[in-house]
């Protein structure tokens, strides 16, 4: 009901008449469209760096040391625990420009920033989505099978094993991006010019557009929902077991 | 100098000896199984050959070159798996071409190879289905191709019929064997399956408690098992208890019987105990049987297998089995019935602990 109500309401910008005239002032205003594609490419940065992050360390883990596969749950687990504003406060205070490492000192360092702050937000999600994946194959014997072909480790990892947890890896992806275009708390403190702070901004200070803003930023995570249960449904590969 | 050299390997998990001083050589060419039950050692044996695990001690020497300190990838080395491990995101022709790019064959090269495989395990027609598309026994043999593909120096096989039904066991094995002789490639094979061993391979080691209890031809290890674990892991060997009467004429008692066995009983001292094995197929009950030896037994069970009777003897309180082909004049042995068995003295084993 209060989305079919929001819904509604961004309809009814035009006095006496349904119109999509809230939808097209969005769509207009520049910084709409600034916003929206700054969060887009880090969505982007932090779904290829995550990856890069994540896969390698599940399948670490599951390969050589499944022993610490409990810790490295918990740690993962550990951005549900720690609210965002304490992470960035966290973030603040060690990569201020007068640190050691002064990300924060330079427009450049802020957005690797804020793309390392939404890996680790996106971490539970991510983290998960990918060990689901490799638990439906048998890891260690792909991996003996290439090793003893004479393969080395980037190609195994990248062609063994990368393409056999795609499904957990796009899935990862989805909820990774659908994280990034609703997020306030990082984007807001580092002051960076991404979706969230825009979202909260026109939710300030103008009537209908919120509304429409809010339908659209519901149909990205449907949307993104929608890909992952494709993705799940349609996976391709079934693993080879006796 | 023999191809395959293993010198003194052990191999130990933190305090857990798993392969406790192994040696054996074995010639180009050489069809070799690893029998033993689970966790005697001999899968571990195999993964040192690979290079997934080093040994604790010892050497192992590849057709001149030691492997010690050599990486899986380094040592052109074939291997086959038990849960078959084909690529599932690769079709079949690029699961065999796998080894080949990663060597950096050129394309037709590659090409030319993928096909020659697929025509040896016959299934060149399924070149471009994935892994799931295909039975389990397609897919050991897609396993094969990919292993032989990259012309290996050796080859592994760990365990790879033990997943399927069989029927297709015994046919693969013996596609596997026939395919080994056309290559003439070196071969270790790892089973715990006795008949497979038996069937297929040059020369069998068995192994108990990550030792080789013996090392020979199936005939040697089946007829003539050298320990107590080999004659009762091997066949179904009798294992009767005797005593010792003359260590110089190499006569036993075996009940009220007096036997000379052919075999030299050793060290063993007049009045010892020592362990006799006698195949369950050397017996008969029969009159007319060819045999210098009789004992007599009482009987305790007979089960009817069609071709054979399997019957259940007690001789002098130890519990023989004896096997003897069926004939429709001959009427099943009854229970507590009391029976003479006949055999020659010669099938009579000393088997040491």
């Amino acid at each position: 009901m209060p989305l079919i109500g929001t819904l509604e309401f961004s309809l009814r910008m035009r006095r006496g008449a349904y119109s999509l005239d809230a939808y097209s002032t969005v769509f207009s205003d520049i910084q709409f469209r600034s916003t929206f594609g700054f969060s887009m490419l880090m969505a982007l940065f932090t779904i290829i760096f995550g990856m890069l992050l994540v896969v390698p360390t599940a399948y670490w883990v599951r390969l050589r040391l499944p022993q610490m596969r409990p810790v490295v749950e918990f740690i993962t687990l550990m951005p549900l625990v720690i609210p965002a504003i304490v992470i960035v406060f966290g973030y603040l205070r060690l990569y201020n420009s007068s640190s050691w490492i002064p990300f924060t000192g330079s427009t450049q360092g802020t957005n690797m920033l804020l793309v390392f702050s939404y890996i680790t937000l996106s971490l539970p999600y991510m983290y998960r989505s990918v060990d689901t994946a490799m638990r439906t194959i048998d890891v260690r014997t792909l991996t003996e099978a290439a090793e003893i072909l004479g393969a080395k480790w980037p190609t195994i990892l990248f062609r063994c094993i990368f393409p056999n947890v795609m499904s957990g890896v796009l899935s990862g992806a989805f909820i990774t991006f659908a994280i990034v275009m609703g997020e306030f708390t990082m984007a807001a403190l580092l002051n960076r010019p991404a979706f969230g702070p825009y979202l909260q901004l026109i939710g300030a200070n103008r009537a209908y557009e919120p509304a429409a803003l809010a339908v659209i930023a519901f149909a990205i995570t449907w949307l993104s929902m929608g890909l992952l249960q494709l993705v799940s449904r349609f996976g391709k590969f079934a693993p080879s077991r006796p | 100098m023999s191809f395959l050299v293993l010198e003194n390997i052990k191999k130990s998990f933190g305090a857990t000896a798993v392969v406790k001083d192994f040696s054996m050589s074995i010639e180009k060419g050489e069809f070799v199984s690893f029998l033993g039950p689970s966790g005697c050692g001999k899968t571990t044996v195999l993964r040192m050959i690979a290079g997934f695990e080093s040994p604790s001690d010892g050497t192992i020497v590849i057709n001149g070159r030691n492997q010690n300190g050599l990486k899986t990838s380094q040592r052109n080395i074939g291997m086959v798996f038990q849960a078959y491990a084909l690529f599932p995101n690769m079709t079949v022709a690029d699961n065999v071409a796998f080894g080949l790019k990663v060597a950096g064959k050129p394309k037709e090269e590659i090409g030319a190879r993928v096909n020659e495989m697929l025509k040896l395990i016959s299934l060149e027609h399924l070149a471009d289905r994935y892994p799931y598309q295909m039975s389990g026994g397609q897919q050991q043999r897609v396993a094969l191709a990919r292993a032989l593909a990259p012309k290996p120096q050796v080859l592994l096989l760990d365990e790879p019929l033990s997943a399927l039904d069989a029927k297709i066991r015994v046919s693969l094995r013996e596609e596997i064997r026939q395919i080994q002789r056309q290559l003439g490639i070196t071969t270790v094979f790892v089973t715990h399956d006795q008949e497979e061993a038996l069937s297929i391979s040059d020369r069998i080691v068995v192994m108990n408690a990550g030792r080789a209890d013996q090392i020979g031809t199936p005939s040697q290890i089946y007829n003539r098992p050298a320990t107590r674990f080999v004659a009762s892991f091997v066949g179904t060997l009798n294992i009767i208890e005797a005593i010792v009467v003359d260590p110089a004429a190499n006569s036993v008692r075996i009940g009220n019987s007096v036997v000379t066995l052919r075999d030299p009983i050793g060290t063993s001292k007049s009045g010892g105990p020592i362990s006799i094995a006698l195949r369950p197929e050397a017996g008969s009950m029969a009159a007319d049987a060819k045999g210098d030896t009789t004992l007599a037994g009482k009987v305790i069970s007979s089960h009817f297998l069609g071709s054979v009777i399997r019957t259940k003897f007690d001789v002098a309180g130890s519990q023989v089995s004896f096997d003897m082909f069926n004939s429709p004049d001959s009427p099943l042995p009854q229970p507590g019935e009391t029976v003479t068995l006949r055999f020659l003295a010669s099938d009579l084993l000393v088997v040491r602990e």
